[in-house]
């Protein structure tokens, strides 16, 4: 039970990092900021314009 | 206890022995598609615990006490030392393309055996070591990309020919992939309607996540899936009305045209609005159906329809023309071994290892796992009744341009099949017609329905997974058109913005729309190009691109190889060379054969001869068009050769040198910092 709970909260921490959640998270502690909309997209703007400058995988 | 571990691992590795045998000498009755899950399982198994184990250790040297980029350049950001099965899913998700599921559908015309055996074992012993070298290297060197690598490791001219190289490859990849979406959607109303419905959708979850719930970036994903699952059920009723199902069934060139504007949209648009939320979407959809596909198969254990080897290994194939040697080991590229994995484990990923013994897992596991999802798609292949398959991947130029004389060529190639069985599935996947799909979607999105409907619901639910695979592979591919057009139009800008800063990144809306539509011109042209082919495209397009990738993996194998010559002399070697000598060996001879082969289907200096010599004296306008392009693809052909040749002889310079010691084995890497990461942020 307790490893089928580890491996959910895993899973919870991936989709989390997929959807970036988790970056905007780190973003808001490393600049001791709190979330608002403005800030959010100050944090997207930066981070899509990085991902979306690397070529994606065929 | 060790001796009780050994002999598990020896089990482990004589079953590999034992299913691959048997799926190679078997011969006889139809077999069950669990003795390839198990091939593949055991052999990658195998591979991870004792091959890899030799990487990390011997090889590669790996070192936990060294501080990785993402801990010495921690800046919360692109930089974070993160948890080794999170990277791992990051990185799987990054490299997990439409490519692993396409090039194993198209390659099973020469049956399931040829693309099998090269898929397990390409990637044990190829495309995982590369992913694996590329991905430590990069660490090593502040999470550099493959480029900066070679140019600091072999010198400028592999650097400058490695960021071409990409650009050339990059065009070709998004005209084939676009040309694959447009063969699954032509004359399809219900699967048109589906995935012109994604557009609105996704900027809607742009708008959704900008301005009403900024950084709910799941909760949006879900809504847009729930809205996705609408559409399909939504594109079933346009397909059945008399008003709006002609509205949605386009032809191939309107599809074409379709789509080169989206590229150009989604180019030149603010990322938020279309990109990212698709992009997203895409990437939960992406790993949610593959997780599907798995428990899938293990649950329903198909058998597999078509034969070992089919009469087509002797290169007369209807898909695309070729012998298996070299033919086969281009189609499968990415299942195998892909070029494209090294940009990505020199990306991203680097920069969010934790520690350097991560990269076994990140680097040479996720690659592993990329390789049983080809495996899984070549499954979906042969589950199809032999002639189903044909009929659907054979372009109408090959078999015959009505239903009736199509089927009369394919059972007359020993795989029976007739026109009531074609119309029969068309009905109950409720589509107009499935011949002369080619491009290998719908016939993966038709394995894919068998297997899904044989999990629950039969035959009346078989119409709904069809389209929802065919929405899960179009909605894919059109993330990588997308962003991959994006990518080139920052390519082009920052190559032009050396020359004039106007055109630069900087240079604002004129340079963006001005590099947006060069690029979106340049796939484009194949595009059409493909779709005006008689052929049906495919034939011409994807070994081109099969070839592409392939040379970048040779570029990045011959990367490692001068990191491993640097710091082992030539002890190691082998471990990158022999991959990367049977690369250059298969992509050489497949770009020789398709600009030099005298047989026209192959040959593409061959095919304009033929155009030429059949127009006489008169060529109208569309023959000179095809004779042009015959030529065009045989120039990039031969561009490609050029440029990875370029890089090979550069490269052995290097190794010559070192291992004469004439030439001082200097590695480029960053300093050594202890890490300071405690156990728990391990």
């Amino acid at each position: 039970m307790r490893a089928l709970r580890r491996a959910g909260r895993l899973a919870l921490a991936l989709l989390r990092e997929l959807a970036d959640e988790s970056a905007y998270q780190r973003h808001l502690a490393a600049h001791g900021r709190k979330h608002s909309g403005e800030e959010w997209r100050r944090f997207s703007d930066h981070r899509l314009g990085q991902t979306y400058a690397r070529p994606k995988c065929c | 206890m060790k001796l009780l571990a050994h002999l598990f691992w020896a089990a482990v590795a004589a079953a590999a022995a034992l299913c691959l045998g048997g799926i190679a000498l078997y011969r006889g009755e139809h077999i069950n598609s669990i003795w390839l899950v198990l091939a593949a399982a055991c052999t990658y198994a195998t591979g991870y615990r004792l091959y890899s184990k030799f990487l990390a250790a011997r090889v590669l040297a790996l070192d936990d006490r060294r501080a990785t980029p993402g801990e010495r350049l921690r800046d919360g950001h692109d930089f974070e030392p993160t948890n080794k099965w999170i990277v791992f899913g990051q990185h799987f998700a990054a490299i997990a393309g439409p490519g692993p599921l396409v090039g194993p559908v198209l390659a099973a015309q020469f049956g399931y055996l040829p693309g099998t055996l090269w898929i397990i074992i390409g990637a044990t012993l190829g495309g995982a070591v590369q992913d694996f070298i590329v991905l430590a290297a990069s660490i090593r060197r502040d999470g550099k990309s493959l480029g900066e690598i070679a140019r600091e490791e072999i010198g400028k001219v592999a650097g400058f020919v490695s960021l071409v190289t990409v650009l050339l490859i990059m065009i070709i990849m998004l005209a084939v992939m676009a040309l694959v979406v447009v063969n699954a959607l032509r004359g399809s109303p219900w699967g048109t309607f589906t995935i012109a419905a994604t557009m609105p959708i996704a900027i809607l979850m742009g708008l959704y996540l900008r301005f009403w719930r900024p950084g709910k970036v799941l909760e949006c994903s879900a809504l847009g899936f729930l809205l996705v699952l609408a559409a399909i059920a939504g594109g079933q009723a346009v397909a059945k009305s008399a008003a709006l199902a002609p509205v949605f069934t386009l032809s191939a060139m309107a599809l074409a045209v379709a789509i080169i504007i989206y590229g150009f949209l989604a180019s030149a648009l603010p990322v938020w609005l279309l990109l990212a939320p698709r992009g997203y979407l895409s990437t939960f959809v992406k790993l949610g159906v593959i997780m599907m596909l798995a428990v899938g198969i293990l649950f329903v254990r198909p058998g597999l329809q078509l034969p070992a080897l089919t009469r087509f290994v002797d290169g007369t194939g209807p898909i695309f023309a070729g012998k298996i040697f070299p033919f086969c080991f281009i189609t499968i590229a990415c299942g195998a071994v892909s070029g494209f994995h090294a940009l990505i484990a020199s990306g991203t990923t680097p920069k969010l290892i934790a520690a350097e013994s991560h990269a076994r897992a990140v680097g040479y596991g996720s690659m592993a796992l990329e390789s049983f999802v080809a495996l899984m798609a070549m499954i979906a292949a042969c589950v199809l009744q032999p002639g189903v398959y044909f009929a659907v991947n054979s372009p109408a130029g090959v078999v015959g341009t009505t239903p009736a004389a199509a089927v009369a060529t394919i059972s007359s190639w020993g795989f029976p099949v007739s026109v009531a069985d074609m119309t029969g599935l068309a009905n109950d996947v409720g589509e107009q017609s499935l011949f002369y799909r080619t491009g290998g979607a719908p016939s993966l999105a038709l394995g894919m329905a068998h297997i899904f409907a044989r999990g629950g619901g039969g035959r009346a639910v078989i119409g709904f997974w069809y389209h929802f695979a065919i929405m899960f592979e179009a909605l894919f591919i059109l993330t990588i058109i997308d962003a991959g057009t994006r990518v080139g139009r920052f390519m082009l800008q920052d190559f032009l913005g050396h020359l004039t800063p106007k055109m630069g990144r900087a240079g604002g809306l004129p340079a963006v729309v001005a590099t947006s539509a060069v690029i979106v011109t340049a796939w484009g042209y194949f595009l059409v190009q493909g779709v005006r082919d008689p052929l049906g495209g495919i034939n011409s397009l994807w070994p081109l691109f099969g070839i592409s990738n392939q040379l970048l993996a040779a570029i990045a194998l011959s990367v490692c190889t001068t990191i491993l010559v640097k710091t082992h002399g030539a002890r190691y070697m082998w471990v990158t060379c022999a991959p990367l000598l049977w690369l250059i060996l298969v992509t050489f001879t497949a770009a020789w054969q398709k600009i030099f082969s005298p047989v026209p289907a192959i040959g593409f200096l061959a095919q304009a001869a033929k155009l030429e010599a059949a127009a006489g004296g008169t060529l109208d306008a569309s023959t000179r068009t095809l004779i042009f392009n015959a030529r065009l693809d045989a120039a990039v052909c031969a561009v490609f050769m050029v440029l990875v040749a370029a890089v090979l002889v550069d490269s052995m310079r290097v190794w010559i040198g070192i291992l004469r010691g004439v030439r001082p084995a200097a590695l480029c890497e960053s300093p050594f910092v202890v890490s300071r990461l405690r156990a728990e942020e391990l």
